[in-house]
Parts: C-alpha cells; sequence; structure tokens
C-alpha cells in the first residue's frame, strides 16, 4: 500500500488527540509538558506532508518555526517548574488550588 | 546549482519594520547596560523604556501618514502589511504600554522592578504584539504570539509570590493549549488553501466556493478556540479570573488591554471574509459565544468577594461585548471596536492604578485577600480624593454619561442596531444595566460604610509615589473629558478602517 498525504494527516490528528487528552489529564506538570509537545508535534508532521504534496516549502518553513517555537515554550515552562519544585517540593497540578477560578 | 538570489533593497521596504525593531533595539540596550555596570535603579530603566516607547509611538505616527498617502504598505517579501487596522492596533498598544510602565515606579519596592530583565522582556512582549498584528501570514502571527505570550508568562511569574507562580503555571498550560490549537487550526487552511496568507486564503476559499465545507468548519473551530483563549471568550475564560489575581494589578490592567486589542486584530483579520461569506453555521457559533461571555461573566462578577477578581470578570464581559463587533462586521462595528477599546485601557488601566496604590505588602486581619471589598468600606471618610477617582472609573465602566465608555458602549450597541442585529443590541443593553450592579456595590462600600476598625486610611495610597499619581491622573482626565475628543477620535478611526478595506 502507497503512504499518501491523507495517512500522514490521520497520524498527525491521531497525535493531536493524544496530545489534547494528554493536557487535560495530565496532574503531573512534567508530563503534561510532554503533552503539549506532542500537540505542537503532531501540527509539524502535517505541515510536512502536506508541504511535499503541494512542493511547497511554505508549509516546512511553518513547521521550523514551531519547534523553534516549542523549544523557547519548553524552556519558560521549565524555569517555572524549577521554581515551584523548590517552594513547593512538587510538581503536581493538584496542589495549585489557592485560588479558584 | 542555485543561482544567487538578488533581492533589491528597494522592494524589501525596511521602512515597515522600523517600529517593531526599536523596542527590540531599547531591550538589547537595557540588557547591555545591566552588563556594564549592574545595580543600576529602576527609574533609569523606566525612564529608558519610555523613551523607546515614545520613539516607537512616532514611528508608528509616520507610518501612519504613509498609510494615509499611499494606502496599502506591503513589505519584506510581503510579510509585512502596514494598513490600518494595524497602525490603530499599533498606537493603542504602545500608548497602553506608554501608560503603564511609570506604574513601576512603586514606593514600595517589588521584586520584579529590580531587575532590568524585566523591562527588557517589556520591550520584546511589545515588539511581539506589533508583528502580530502587522502582517496577513499565519507564521509571523504565530511567532508574534508567542513572544509576547512567552514573555508575559515570565512577567507575570517575576511578581515572586506563590499566587504569581500558580498564575504564570496556569496561563502558560492554556497558553501552550492555544499555540497547538492555532497551528491546527493554520495547518488545516494550509491544506485546503496551499496558502498560509489569510487574503489568498480567502481568495482560493472564494474560488473554489468553500467546496471542503467541512473541513472550512472544522478549521475555524480550532482557530475560534485560539482565539477564545487569547481573548478569555467563554467557555475558554477559565485562566483569566486566576492569573488576574496571582499578577500584580498593574500587569492585569496591562493584560486585560494589550493582549486582547493585539488578538482582537488578528480575529477581525480572520473572520471578516468568513463571516462575509455567508456561514451560517459561523455566525450562530459566534452569536452563542459573544452572548454568553457577555452574560455569564456579568453574572460570575456579581458574587466573587475580591474587587480584582470582580474586574477580571468585568474584563471577560467587556471582551464578550466587543467581539459582538466581529460578528457584525460592519465598517462602522469595525471602528466601534477601536473606540472601544482607546476608551476602555483609560478607564480600565485607571482602575487597575487604583488597586495597584493600595496595594499593601502584607495583610491585615480583616483581609481575605489582596483587595477585598471590605477593605475599601468607608474610603471616603479616610481618602477622599481617592475614593471619588475610583468611582468615576466605576461609573465609567458601568457606561453611565458622560463618561468615556458610555460613548463606546453607545457606538457599538448603535452599529449593531445598523446591522440588523436589534436583539443582540437589546442583549448589550441589558448587560449593561447588570454590570452597572457590581460596579455600584464596590461605590456603595467606599460610600455609605463604616470604615473596618483599624483602617486608618493610609493603605488606599500606601504605593503612591508621583508617577503613579501621574497615570492615575492621565487615566481620569481621559475619562472625564471623553465626549471632547470622541468625534475627532471616531473620524480618524473610521477613516483608517475603511480604508483598509474592512
Amino acid at each position: 500500500m502507497e503512504i499518501g498525504l491523507n495517512h500522514y494527516l490521520v497520524l498527525s490528528t491521531i497525535l493531536f488527540a493524544i496530545g489534547l487528552v494528554g493536557v487535560m489529564k495530565r496532574k503531573n506538570l512534567l508530563l503534561l509538558f510532554f503533552a503539549t509537545e506532542i500537540l505542537l508535534n503532531s501540527v509539524n508532521i502535517a505541515f510536512a506532508a502536506i508541504s511535499h504534496y503541494y512542493g511547497d516549502l511554505t508549509g516546512q518553513m511553518f513547521a521550523f518555526f514551531v519547534i523553534a517555537i516549542a523549544a523557547s515554550e519548553v524552556a519558560v515552562g521549565l524555569g517555572l517548574l524549577i521554581v515551584w519544585y523548590k517552594r513547593h517540593g512538587n510538581i503536581d497540578l493538584e496542589t495549585m488550588t489557592s485560588m479558584r477560578g | 546549482m542555485l543561482s544567487p538570489i538578488n533581492v533589491s533593497m528597494e522592494s524589501l521596504n525596511l521602512m515597515t519594520l522600523a517600529p517593531m525593531l526599536i523596542p527590540v533595539v531599547g531591550a538589547l540596550l537595557i540588557l547591555v547596560i545591566d552588563i556594564i555596570k549592574g545595580g543600576l535603579h529602576k527609574s533609569l530603566y523606566v525612564v529608558l523604556s519610555l523613551l523607546f516607547l515614545a520613539m516607537d509611538f512616532v514611528a508608528v505616527a509616520d507610518s501612519s501618514g504613509v498609510f494615509m498617502a499611499n494606502g496599502t504598505t506591503l513589505g519584506l517579501f510581503d510579510v509585512m502589511l502596514i494598513d490600518g487596522l494595524a497602525i490603530l492596533a499599533q498606537f493603542i498598544i504602545v500608548g497602553a504600554s506608554m501608560l503603564f510602565i511609570p506604574l513601576a515606579m512603586t514606593h514600595k519596592r517589588f521584586h520584579e522592578f529590580s531587575y532590568p530583565e524585566f523591562f527588557a522582556l517589556f520591550l520584546f512582549m511589545i515588539a511581539g504584539f506589533q508583528f502580530m498584528v502587522a502582517t496577513d501570514n499565519l507564521i509571523l502571527v504565530f511567532v508574534g504570539l508567542e513572544t509576547s505570550s512567552l514573555a508575559l508568562y515570565t512577567l507575570i511569574a517575576m511578581h515572586n509570590r506563590d499566587k504569581s507562580f500558580e498564575a504564570a503555571v496556569k496561563y502558560f498550560t492554556m497558553g501552550a493549549l492555544a499555540a497547538g490549537f492555532f497551528s491546527f487550526g493554520a495547518m488545516v487552511f494550509y491544506a485546503l488553501t496551499g496558502s498560509v496568507e489569510i487574503n489568498k486564503i480567502a481568495l482560493v476559499l472564494a474560488a473554489n466556493g468553500y467546496a471542503d465545507m467541512g473541513f472550512v468548519l472544522i478549521g475555524v473551530a480550532f482557530f475560534l478556540a485560539a482565539f477564545g483563549f487569547k481573548l478569555s471568550l467563554i467557555p475558554f475564560h477559565t485562566w483569566a479570573p486566576d492569573v488576574y489575581e496571582g499578577s500584580s494589578a498593574a500587569m492585569a490592567g496591562y493584560m486585560s488591554i494589550v493582549p486582547k486589542i493585539a488578538a482582537f486584530v488578528v480575529a477581525m483579520r480572520f473572520f471578516e471574509f468568513l463571516v462575509h461569506s455567508g456561514i451560517v453555521w459561523l455566525d450562530v457559533v459566534l452569536y452563542i459565544v459573544v452572548v454568553i461571555t457577555m452574560t455569564a461573566s456579568n453574572m460570575w462578577a456579581l458574587v466573587q468577594t475580591d474587587v480584582k477578581r470582580m474586574l477580571a470578570y468585568s474584563s471577560i464581559s467587556h471582551a464578550g461585548f466587543v467581539m459582538a463587533a466581529i460578528l457584525i462586521g460592519t465598517t462602522q462595528a469595525n471602528a466601534a471596536l477601536f473606540l472601544y477599546w482607546i476608551l476602555f485601557s483609560f478607564t480600565n488601566l485607571g482602575s487597575f492604578s487604583m488597586l495597584w496604590v493600595s496595594r499593601q505588602k502584607h495583610l491585615p486581619d480583616y483581609q481575605s485577600s489582596d483587595h477585598s471589598y471590605n477593605k475599601f468600606a468607608g474610603m471616603i471618610k479616610t481618602a477622599p480624593i481617592a475614593s471619588v477617582i475610583m468611582a468615576l472609573f466605576m461609573l465609567s465602566l458601568a457606561g453611565l454619561p458622560p463618561f468615556a465608555l458610555f460613548w463606546g458602549k453607545l457606538y457599538m450597541i448603535s452599529s449593531a442596531v445598523t446591522g440588523g442585529y436589534t436583539i443582540l443590541a437589546l442583549i448589550m443593553a441589558l448587560n449593561s444595566a447588570i454590570a452597572g450592579y457590581y460596579y455600584l456595590k464596590l461605590i456603595v462600600y467606599m460610600f455609605m460604610k463604616e470604615p473596618v476598625q483599624g483602617n486608618d486610611g493610609h493603605v488606599y495610597v500606601a504605593n503612591a509615589t508621583l508617577a503613579l499619581k501621574t497615570i492615575i491622573g492621565i487615566a481620569a482626565i481621559g475619562t472625564i473629558f471623553a465626549f471632547v475628543a470622541i468625534n475627532p477620535i471616531l473620524e480618524f478611526v473610521t477613516a483608517f478602517v475603511y480604508n483598509s478595506g474592512y
């Protein structure tokens, strides 16, 4: 069977769904960051595949920007996580309830 | 063998980049100064930031002159797009930032302002917002959005209290989710049209008559979610009250204005062609979101015990009110959006600054939170001028004539009526009436109640310095004398919006 554009798009959608469920369900901050990485990188797969399909480089450019942004996002996120861990000794989202929305 | 690429400098039109480069240069300069000589007083950095923001403002004014003469300008391989919306939004962004930065000159020492990085990040954030509004390209929108958001998370966390870290982490998680939604939405439209530029997407979709309607709707849903997070539209608003409570009052006021106008402009660019394409589904969804955001957040605001949380919910409600302009989609409505937001910046920044000057380091026993209602009980007896100014901002937020936001609400509702949304206009008017109740609740506390034992009124101006008083004075003057400036501002805004085709 030939692997076509649709396969990539389906893969990307499945990964996005996994990432989304992870963001919703994970209570550990570190695993939540993993989930956001899956979320953003699933889009990269689709961008690269569509870009190849159209023979147009814009999608790959977008994917590179997404990679860069995902990396810097994790840098900021880990900074916040380290400060939280130093103060509280855990990285559990359940403990962040001093304010109720 | 690749042939060398020849690009003439003329075609790059580097002048379109000037307004964004000025704050970037300023931020780098601040970092360099800190490396060469550390431990300088924060007033130097405040003045430097103000200076660069003023230069930025002049650069934006300059490009507005170019726009008036030549119309929309493209630059840098057609990635930059300087049209009326971009210029108006940049005026609001830079202007509100200039009003914000002197709020760092507090009487008490706060952690974040002792770091020069605070000011550097602040300027980087402004550059990010400016990139976000001055482009048609979804890549640059995404980059600008994330530059500014990442800086903003850090600025919130730098307040260095437990609640601010919690707020930063919550905002970060929501922001990361919004980034995922945005990029997925962009991917869907790239798959449909083979382009990431909004005007080309619109052209291709119109040319094939919205053939893949299902996929268009999926893409729109993802974008709506992404903008919903940034604009705190219900049901994506859950972060807003916590983040506002956790960050400093000045930062909360800033967050209710500047990030939202940037997101509004992108939403306007993106939804404009979709609203006019006659997709019924989108109209219905936007209608529901607007109505629920306005109404439900008003209900929540009624039951808050903390003034800052009340103002957070009121900001959500105002965002829903303004989102109606994007649903209506006429030139009049879009112009009303900008008018409303200019007036709202003065009023809301003023009311949050009033909370900021009354910020204590340690909570007395009778206060359950930083700005609980009973802190303001009997304020008229101990701090008459401050309480009158606070009441003024509350009346303006409630939309009482002749204060600033009355005119904003008036033009917004009248644009809804002329746009054929009579029921929406009625709901908007009703909501203004409901909102009046909780603003009046604070006024009742200030004017009718007895002060709590042990509150000698010093607390209301605990943090006041000349710089803070000046900003509050400017906001108050803007709020009271808005009626003088309404017509010129409206003509200016309408000309810009109309000439850029929205």
